[in-house]
């Protein structure tokens, strides 16, 4: 007897089921994004999106980053790197797909983390996670997002962009919020957001896709300092000179020499639609602990 | 010292004395290791690995006294096999379980597998050549209450490599034997179950509603009457969205999923007829994650074939959404007839065909609703199809051959996930004779010749065995796979493999040499992609 | 040095002891009959006769023709030793509607049972087949072979002959 009662209390514990009904859509505007405007820094998050043109699962991909951005706003940043010979490189006399996405940092990264390999779209969030679990479906990205936000930061960036004619200075400060211990890497990156070229997206081929947040080059990847120790209040100030039309003979190279099936397609870039992206990494755990965006041009 | 001897003497001799009589307890196991190095081979593609020697090693021990009994497995991977996913990585003991019967009520704490009817709704297993292991860690309570009635339920977090799953998992079955219960003696039997599990997840979305509790129920009856043998299971799945932000990304839909068999056998002749339709059916124990993260098992309605050739391109379930149907005959022609020859011949056919559900999968959001049709098969993409016999016959004392012809039709963008139109349906042809010979009493050798003609794909194969074997302990195998028909003229490749192993008792060992192809293994519904490899393997299994 | 020596020989000894000493006998694990019911494979009988329990699959080749080259033997062997074949099927969903065709046009008058989510595989240490265990009077595991290459019936019916005398 007592069998039974353990037996039934036991199934009535587990029996319960949840049906939502329609509108899934929650009407209530959703998260209010955390103001940025104002002069204190806030936690903010890189999602790298690794993708490619003749992947056709990869557009919804972006499509569930632009989500993401849509929700929280301005802490999220995306970055999009076209990799692997099968899914990004040119066609040659096809017609189309013959722009050559590809870049020497973007390669690099894809062989270091090994994303591609697992299959494309794949990504990472604020690179946590390294080194067993840093590869992330698009499915998982929200649920890392959330857990990043939540963490508290001790580096600032602010980012000054004087460019014109395709020439100038981009200045990075950066300012220590707490005292920490830990080598950590300064990257300051440039992304093109708004490129219209094919795109295969599912059992279509797009010939118009709105490519956003490509990377095009990284101007800087050193150590942020000599020291393994900041004080807070400590701020350290990186100019850097550009020159967009050599960055981009830069990849025009890299396209038709080195990279393998590479065309020389991979210029054509358009200052106006161009960002800084600028984030500190720990040399040890590879994670992002800030990053920063801001427009090219003014 | 002294004491330390005495001791010991003590105790072994009082084991051996009263091992007679007193119950310690047995303590069984069993070990296996495979081991594999990878050289490079730009040939065939293969991947030299930086550890050159990759390994597997698993240990169970379990320990029986009466109504208790409690095990453990290590595993370790240093590192896994490349046909494993790179994330078992490193040693541990994921698998530990103490089960104790008390009054007829089984309770297990610890890790444990478990299966609801077919497993359409839930099945945790472990299937260590694929890399398959989604034991549970929870507490299991089992108990019948009156003979032919088996009460079941269980709560856990499912395993997926080192780590358990986020949900938690919930699950309860009853079945009912109405001959045994309501005690009535009958030619016909039947059988009932029900089944539910539900898994819990937090709803953290923050632009979607999403439902923390998502059950699955299943109901199931098996009705048999001396040959004829019903069964048939319907199961369905409430709504599981994958918590995406993106309004395409969350299907609402329910799932469902139907599988059916009849079956009639009587002496000399066996037939099987099976139907499974399913849509919408995948059901993991994250919400949004991957394949590791399953927790049902729908069954490929194919033949598992052991053949090469025959199995170079297996068919994969579509757990979003596929109709199929299959038929098997077994006959066995009697002996003395002429057709039958001196000792009998036997044959079997196999049909199956597996095509796409009308307009793909069930499909709810706040945009759009689809389900399809019930039954839709004519203009349906097919998915794969496959039309086997095989005759098997005893020719002398001395030889036994077998012959097996085959038609396939393989989707291969749809059944191994390729952009459509890569690389279409690829149609084969198959022809296989197996003739082993007897040589002396113990000692038999057996050749294997197999041949795949084809278009699309890989195109034509051929494959060659000579396998010795020496009973009770030896055997030695060689065997050639040769790609003639491929139409890139660098990837017409010779595949050479040798093997040796030694069996005695519980214990096996065995080394091989060679290059293995690239390809997709499956067994069940489940695939995994093995990439190609050059190098030695050695495996040794034991019992104790 | 020489202390943690004769106390690993000890302990080896004693362990040597305990495994020789321990009787094997079948674990308490439900399996399916081919007409649906559960039976508790310790409740499997032979009235003190040999027992041959033989793990196989519809999908394994050697386990095939094992069990088919012993079953052309078979009645020979009962007459003579009084032995009974229990063959159980490990099988899952994808094939076991397949096992009880295959044994009625095999022939075969073996006892058949199914262990579809293989509870009994596991609690008997087999990984894979075919594996076949023999039992004496007692019901104790006393022999167990993996693997079958043709002959190999030759050594099975020598080890039932050696219980029955």
């Amino acid at each position: 007897m007592k069998n039974i009662i353990t037996l039934f209390s036991f199934i009535l514990i587990i029996t319960s089921c949840d049906v939502v009904e329609g509108p899934y859509l929650i009407d209530d505007g959703g998260i209010t994004p955390v103001d940025t405007s104002s002069n204190t820094y806030v936690k903010k998050v890189l999602i790298e999106d690794f993708t490619g043109h003749t992947c056709p699962n990869c557009p919804a991909a972006a499509r569930e980053l632009e989500a993401i951005h849509d929700v929280y706003g301005t802490q999220i940043i995306g970055m999009a790197l076209h990799v692997s010979t099968g899914f990004a490189s040119p066609w040659t006399g096809a017609g189309k797909f013959e722009y050559d996405f590809r870049t020497k940092w973007g390669t690099d990264w894809d062989n270091f983390f090994d994303i591609s390999n697992s299959g494309l779209p794949r990504g990472m969030v604020n690179r946590i996670g390294y080194p067993n679990e840093h590869k992330l479906g698009k499915n998982e990205w929200l649920a890392a997002v959330i857990t990043e936000l939540e963490k508290g930061i001790d580096f600032g960036i602010r980012i000054a962009s004087d460019i014109s004619g395709g020439n100038g200075t981009i200045t990075i400060n950066t300012e220590l919020l707490n005292d920490v211990n830990g080598d950590y890497k300064l990257v300051v990156c440039l992304t093109e957001s708004n490129i219209i070229n094919w795109q295969k997206d599912g059992q279509t081929e797009n010939e118009f896709y709105e490519h956003n947040h490509a990377l095009r080059t990284v101007l800087l990847d050193e150590s942020l300092s000599t020291s393994s120790s900041y004080t807070a209040g400590n701020k350290f100030e990186r100019a850097i000179t550009v020159s967009l039309s050599s960055l981009e003979q830069y990849n025009i190279d890299y396209s038709e020499n080195t990279a393998i099936n590479g065309s020389g397609n991979a210029g054509g870039w358009v200052a106006e639609n161009m960002s800084v992206v600028a984030y500190i990494y720990n040399t040890i755990t590879k994670e992002i602990v800030q990053v920063e965006e801001a427009h090219l041009t003014n | 010292m002294k004491k330390i001897i005495f001791l010991f003497s003590t105790l072994s001799i009082s084991f051996l004395g009263f091992s007679q009589e007193v119950n310690f307890g047995e303590i069984h196991g069993d070990f296996d290791l495979n081991m594999q190095s990878y050289q490079e081979d730009n040939l065939i593609g293969a991947e030299p690995a930086d550890e050159i020697i990759l390994n597997n090693a698993y240990l169970n021990i379990n320990y029986t006294k009466g109504d208790f009994s409690a095990g453990l497995r290590y595993e370790s991977y240093l590192n896994a096999l490349s046909d494993f996913d790179d994330d078992y990585k490193g040693n541990g003991i994921p698998f530990r379980y103490a089960t104790y019967t008390i009054d007829g009520l089984e309770v297990t704490a610890g890790n444990y597998y478990e299966q609801i009817g077919s497993g359409l709704i839930f099945r945790s297993y472990e299937n260590k050549g694929l890399g398959v292991d989604n034991a549970m860690d929870g507490v299991r309570l089992k108990y019948s209450p009156v003979k032919g009635v088996y009460l079941k339920t269980f709560i856990g977090k499912s395993r997926t490599y080192f780590t358990y799953s986020d949900g938690i998992i919930r699950g309860a079955d009853g079945e009912v034997n109405l001959n045994e219960a309501l005690n009535f003696n009958s030619k016909t039997k039947i059988i009932i179950g029900q089944g539910i599990v539900s898994r819990f997840q937090l709803d953290n979305n923050p632009k979607f509603k999403l439902p923390q509790n998502v059950a699955a129920y299943s109901s199931r009856l098996n009705i048999i009457n001396g040959g004829w043998n019903y069964s048939g299971e319907y199961a369905i799945k409430l709504n599981d969205p994958i918590g995406s932000l993106t309004s395409e990304g969350n299907n609402y839909a329910n799932g469902n999923a139907l599988m059916s068999s009849l079956t009639y056998s009587q002496r000399g002749f066996g037939i099987v007829a099976e139907m499974h339709r399913v849509d919408h059916m995948e059901f993991r124990s994250e919400r949004a994650q991957e394949k590791q993260y399953i927790i049902n098992y729908i069954p490929t309605l194919t033949k598992q074939h052991t053949y090469t050739l025959l199995a170079l391109n297996p068919c994969a379930t579509q757990p979003e959404g596929e109709f199929g149907t299959q038929l098997d005959i077994f006959y066995k022609i009697k002996k003395g007839t002429i057709l039958g020859g001196k000792y009998g011949t036997k044959i079997s056919f196999n049909f199956s065909r597996i095509s796409a559900l009308n307009g793909g999968n069930s499909f709810l959001n706040d945009n759009t609703e689809h389900t399809p049709m019930l039954i839709s098969i004519k203009g349906e993409e097919l998915y794969f199809n496959d039309i086997n016999l095989e005759i098997y016959k005893k020719i002398n004392k001395k030889i036994k051959v077998t012959g097996v012809l085959a038609k396939q039709a393989y989707n291969k963008d749809v059944l191994e996930g390729k952009t459509p139109g890569t690389y279409g349906t690829v149609n084969s042809t198959i022809a296989i004779a197996d003739i082993s010979y007897k040589i002396k009493k113990g000692h038999t050798v057996r050749v294997e010749l197999q041949e795949l003609l084809a278009d699309g794909g890989d195109g034509s194969w051929s494959m060659g065995l000579i396998e010795y074997t020496i009973s009770p302990h030896w055997f030695f195998a060689a065997q050639d796979m040769y790609n003639w028909g491929n139409h890139d003229v660098k990837k017409q490749l010779h595949y050479v493999n040798i093997n040796c192993g030694f069996l005695s008792g519980s214990n096996r060992f065995s080394i091989g040499y060679g290059k293995k192809r690239a390809g997709i293994f499956c067994v069940g519904g489940v695939c995994k992609e093995v990439p190609s490899s050059n190098g030695f393997s050695l495996t040794i299994s034991s019992s104790f | 040095m020489n202390k943690k020596i004769l106390l690993s020989i000890l302990a080896s000894l004693l362990f040597t002891t305990i495994s020789i000493a321990q009787k094997s006998t079948l674990p308490s694990v439900n399996v399916k009959t081919l007409d649906g019911s559960n039976i508790n494979i310790t409740t499997i009988e032979n009235d003190g006769n040999p027992i041959v329990i033989s793990f196989w699959a519809t999908w394994c080749k050697p386990c095939k023709k094992e069990l088919n080259t012993i079953a052309e033997n078979y009645e020979d062997w009962q007459d003579e030793t009084g032995v009974k074949l229990v063959a159980i099927s490990i099988d899952d969903t994808r094939s076991m509607a397949k096992v009880a065709p295959y044994v009625n046009a095999s022939d075969w008058d073996y006892e058949v049972y199914l262990d579809p989510n293989g509870d009994l595989k596991r609690a008997m240490g087999v990984s894979t087949v075919p594996h076949t265990f023999l039992l004496n009077s007692k019901k104790e595991i006393v022999w167990q072979h993996k693997g079958y290459v043709d002959g190999d019936e030759d050594e099975l019916l020598e080890q039932i002959e050696k219980l029955s005398k």
